[in-house]
């Protein structure tokens, strides 16, 4: 059944050297005169292409064999070993990775080679690119894992990447501050992670601790077991997939370069939560209160989301946001059991977003930094090539016909239609029109109507091709990769959904024609509506408004970052400088320092008889000796 | 008999001169009865049939240590402002001695307990130049190598201490 | 009469020991140790004696020839002494007080 090949370690490995390789260089050449640009970018793209070539022969690999035995394993050594237990390092690649391989590695791709001209001229090119692909390579080994602890240690690496990458910029604190805001958040999740591994362990993991071992034992789990293990495999998924209540850090992670922010909510990182989910399909199958729990807080998430991007004005933020709505949505597959339509989504969605994150870094690569979409505007003719590939994702985010978000997230509504999740079904397509409205929004704000800041547009022109490029390949992703899961009405056969059949646990609901109708009909009437009052508002160009009421709570963001510091942070901050200013004086030091004091007053006692004559030295041996005999006389009687 | 008033007056004029070298004041003083004690050893010396030894005693302590010590005494013209006043001397004598009574006992009970033997003179050639002399070529050659290193160790040791010049008071 | 020849070794040892313990002048203290060198010798030679055999002689040679060293490094030593401090008083080293 399964068929053990020794290329799959390469996979990983090669951004992983690549990472290492360029450190070093950079690391030994910063001081003195720099490697040309060239160097890094072209030995930072080696890495992750070489992967995808890879990927694409595990792909082959696996189509040639039946898809019940879809199964390539590879042990690269064995990590460590504890009685009976062995953790391997090692990699298994089954339809669900060999599909997130894929795409992370050609869109890692595409954005490694876009980031060759973004970065251009930056003085940390070299850091940057080791960065991101340690950051690929983590995202690899988190994808490949055979089981929940390798899968852990990509899962951290990503982590900790994303902190490097965030505070990129790191003269400017606050840029400090948004990543180790990413990370401390993340680190609630990943004690979540962690929590759920070990009950996972202790409930069955005496029969080995990988996922084929674990599907195999899954019915010996209690039922209350499994429960908490889902949910708390979930908090490990909302730290890092942005889900409520850990998504906050998400809209920070702007303060990175472009590249990053599409590296991350493209390919890496936040897909990271909704693969876990899916890779645990078989424990979350099981337990459909979990699955409804998970279900739910996705599309609460997708909602607030949607609320809060109806209310940037930083182009990046209004991406982020709907990156955190789009997370909600593959949620809600997954949690509706619909696996593959969540990691369908995952899927286009990693075209689309990293297509809008990419035009979004080219216009402000060409605007000079400037990232307030108000002082955009009419950007349509200067730069004809983004224009026109932002559309392109424009419309696939929001779910136009028949771009490839529209048939993911269609599959997702239709999916919680058919297993009777209306409440969901229903706040999915309002958050689907709300969608609509804030991506046009922002296409029609920086693309048409006058130019809002005219020394700026008149700088303003296309990018070099190095970045046009990707955009392209990208744009094309995004306009056909919806057809590889064509449902049945469309004519198609699903073939993605067939294709990850064997890693999941799902059943397909069988619902009739009326309800897959009715799902796609209300997600076009939403789509309408939304691109329509976006269209009415900020067609021909709008000023800058001012908010108030609803609107201006929504563009503080509902203050949740001010209530998470409220209550959360100021209490921490509370407990931790009474423990320094009270508990530590009084109750830990007083010990220490009685113990010193003790010794202080024992040395001032003793320093009498230091008192530095030789002679008298000599006199203590003599004492010594006189006693010593005095003593050895009385036993020599 | 004869011997023993020998060693009765050897003896006593060793005690005198180790009492005198504690006590006086001035270090040439001290020197004196040193010499005094050394030569009174090396009487002791011979009477306990140790010709090499008695003549060593003379020559090398006696003669050139001793020597060694008066010149350098010499050499630094000491003047009584110079020495330390000790005015708790003969308190600290006082105590020395009390303290180094058990050790003395203890040494002294050990002797005790060894049984008498008598240290008539040896005829012979007991203690002789050659005989000595034989057995420290033969059976104690190393050590005596690794002591004449020593000397020449000490020797330029010396020679660099004392000849350290331009670091004032 | 050996008891009498240890017994002798014996106080000489001793006074060297109060000598060293009692007096501050370097040089006493100095022929102190010297005192008690030629106490241990007394023993040696005492010994060679009693037993008939010449290995107590060799020792005292040996020990002559350190205390002969001695001589040599600790007269260096009192020189320095003299002229950096112009005294000969063991109490000028304290720099080990407490």
């Amino acid at each position: 059944m399964e068929q053990s090949v020794n290329y799959l370690g390469l996979i990983p490995l090669f951004p992983l050297m690549g990472a290492v390789l360029i450190g070093l260089l950079h690391v030994f050449t910063c001081k003195r005169t720099a490697l040309p640009e060239k160097v890094y970018g072209i030995l930072a793209c080696i890495g992750p292409v070489l992967s995808f070539v890879l990927a694409l022969k595990v792909f082959v690999a696996l189509k040639a064999l039946a898809p019940e035995a879809r199964f390539l394993t590879h042990k690269a050594f064995t990590w460590f070993s504890v009685g009976d237990l062995h953790i391997n390092m090692g990699f298994l690649a089954d339809p669900l990775s060999c599909l997130m391989l894929l795409f992370v590695t050609f869109i890692g791709s595409l954005i490694h080679i876009y980031s060759i001209g973004y970065m251009g001229g930056d003085k940390n090119y070299g850091k940057f690119f080791a960065y991101m692909n340690l950051f690929l390579g983590s995202m690899l080994v988190l994808v490949l894992g055979d089981g929940p602890v390798v899968m852990f240690v990509g899962w951290e690496g990503v982590g900790l990447c994303s902190y490097l990458l965030i505070s990129f910029y790191s003269e400017d604190r606050s840029n400090v501050l948004a990543g180790n805001k990413a990370f401390i958040v993340n680190r609630v999740g990943d004690l979540g992670f962690v929590l759920g591994m070990s009950f996972l362990f202790w409930g069955i993991g005496a029969n080995g601790f990988d996922y084929l071992s674990l599907k195999a034992n899954v019915q010996h789990l209690e039922p209350a077991i499994a429960l908490t293990v889902c949910l708390l495999l979930f908090v490990g998924a909302t730290g890092k997939s942005a889900q409520i209540p850990l998504y906050v850090w998400l809209p920070d992670a702007m303060a990175g370069p472009t590249p990053v922010s599409a590296l991350i909510h493209a390919a890496t990182m936040v897909t990271a939560g909704v693969y876990m989910v899916a890779r645990f399909s078989f424990l979350y199958a099981g337990v459909e209160l979990a699955g409804t729990i998970v279900a739910w807080v996705g599309i609460l998430t997708a909602l607030l989301a949607a609320i809060f991007g109806m209310f940037q004005d930083d182009i990046k933020k209004v991406l982020a946001y709907s990156t955190v709505s789009q997370l909600g949505y593959m949620f809600a597959g997954v949690g509706v059991a619909a696996y593959s339509a969540g990691i369908f989504h995952v899927f286009t969605h990693a075209f689309f977003k990293a297509l809008l994150f990419l035009g979004a870094g080219a216009v402000i690569y060409a605007l000079h930094h400037e990232q307030n979409i108000w002082k955009m505007g009419g950007l349509k003719n200067k730069m004809p090539k983004t224009y026109i590939t932002m559309v392109i994702g424009a419309l696939a985010l929001a779910g136009c016909p028949p771009f490839s978000g529209f048939f993911s997230k269609d599959e997702i509504l239709y999916s919680a239609l058919a297993t009777g999740h209306f409440g969901i079904w229903a706040v999915g397509v309002l958050v689907a029109g709300m969608t609509a409205y804030y991506t046009f929004r922002m296409i029609f704000v920086v693309f048409h109507g006058e130019p809002r800041d005219q020394h700026a547009y008149e700088h303003a022109s296309e990018a070099p091709n190095v970045m046009t490029v990707p955009l392209i390949i990208l744009a094309v992703g995004a306009l056909f990769a919806g057809f590889l899961n064509l449902p049945g009405i469309f004519g198609g056969d699903q073939i993605v959904s067939h294709w990850l059949a064997p890693s999941l646990s799902e059943q397909h609901p069988h619902g009739n024609l009326f309800v897959e109708i009715l799902a796609i009909g209300a997600s076009v009437v939403a789509f309408a509506i939304g691109i329509k009052i976006a269209y009415g508002k900020f067609g021909q160009g709008a000023p800058e408004p001012s908010f108030s009421g609803f609107a201006d709570f929504a563009y503080h963001k509902f203050y949740v970052d001010e209530l998470y510091d409220r209550i959360i942070v100021q209490p921490y901050k509370a407990i931790g400088s009474s423990i320094w200013k009270v508990i530590e004086p009084n109750v830990t030091d007083a010990p220490i320092k009685g113990v010193s004091r003790l010794y202080m007053v024992l040395g001032t006692a003793f320093k009498v008889f230091q008192v530095g004559y030789v002679r008298i030295y000599a006199l203590y041996m003599v004492l010594g000796l006189s006693i010593m005999s005095l003593l050895l006389s009385q036993s020599l009687n | 008999m004869f011997a023993d008033g020998l060693f009765i007056m050897f003896a006593a004029l060793a005690v005198l001169g180790a009492v005198g070298l504690v006590l006086f004041r001035h270090p040439m003083n001290g020197a004196m009865s040193f010499v005094v004690t050394l030569i009174s050893l090396a009487g002791l010396y011979a009477l306990l049939s140790a010709k090499l030894i008695f003549a060593l005693q003379l020559i090398v302590y006696a003669g050139a240590i001793m020597s060694l010590i008066v010149f350098i005494i010499m050499f630094l013209n000491i003047q009584p402002d110079d020495l330390p006043k000790e005015e708790t001397k003969l308190l600290y004598v006082l105590g020395g001695g009390i303290l180094v009574v058990p050790i003395g006992l203890f040494l002294a009970k050990i002797v005790k307990s060894l049984p008498e033997h008598s240290t008539a003179i040896m005829g012979g050639n007991f203690g002789g130049v050659k005989e000595v002399g034989l057995l420290l070529f033969r059976d104690w050659l190393i050590p005596f190598e690794i002591v004449s290193l020593l000397l020449l160790v000490s020797l330029v040791g010396a020679v660099i201490l004392a000849g350290k010049r331009g670091i004032t008071k | 009469m050996m008891h009498c020849y240890l017994y002798l070794s014996i106080i000489l040892f001793c006074l060297g020991i109060v000598g060293v313990v009692a007096r501050r002048n370097v040089f006493t203290v100095f022929m102190s140790i010297e005192l008690m060198l030629n106490a241990a010798n007394l023993a040696f030679v005492t010994f060679a004696r009693v037993h008939e055999s010449m290995d107590g002689h060799v020792l005292a040679m040996m020990v002559m020839a350190v205390a002969a060293a001695e001589a040599a490094l600790a007269l260096a030593v009192v020189i320095l002494l003299h002229k950096h401090k112009g005294k000969l008083d063991t109490n000028v080293f304290s720099l080990l007080k407490g």
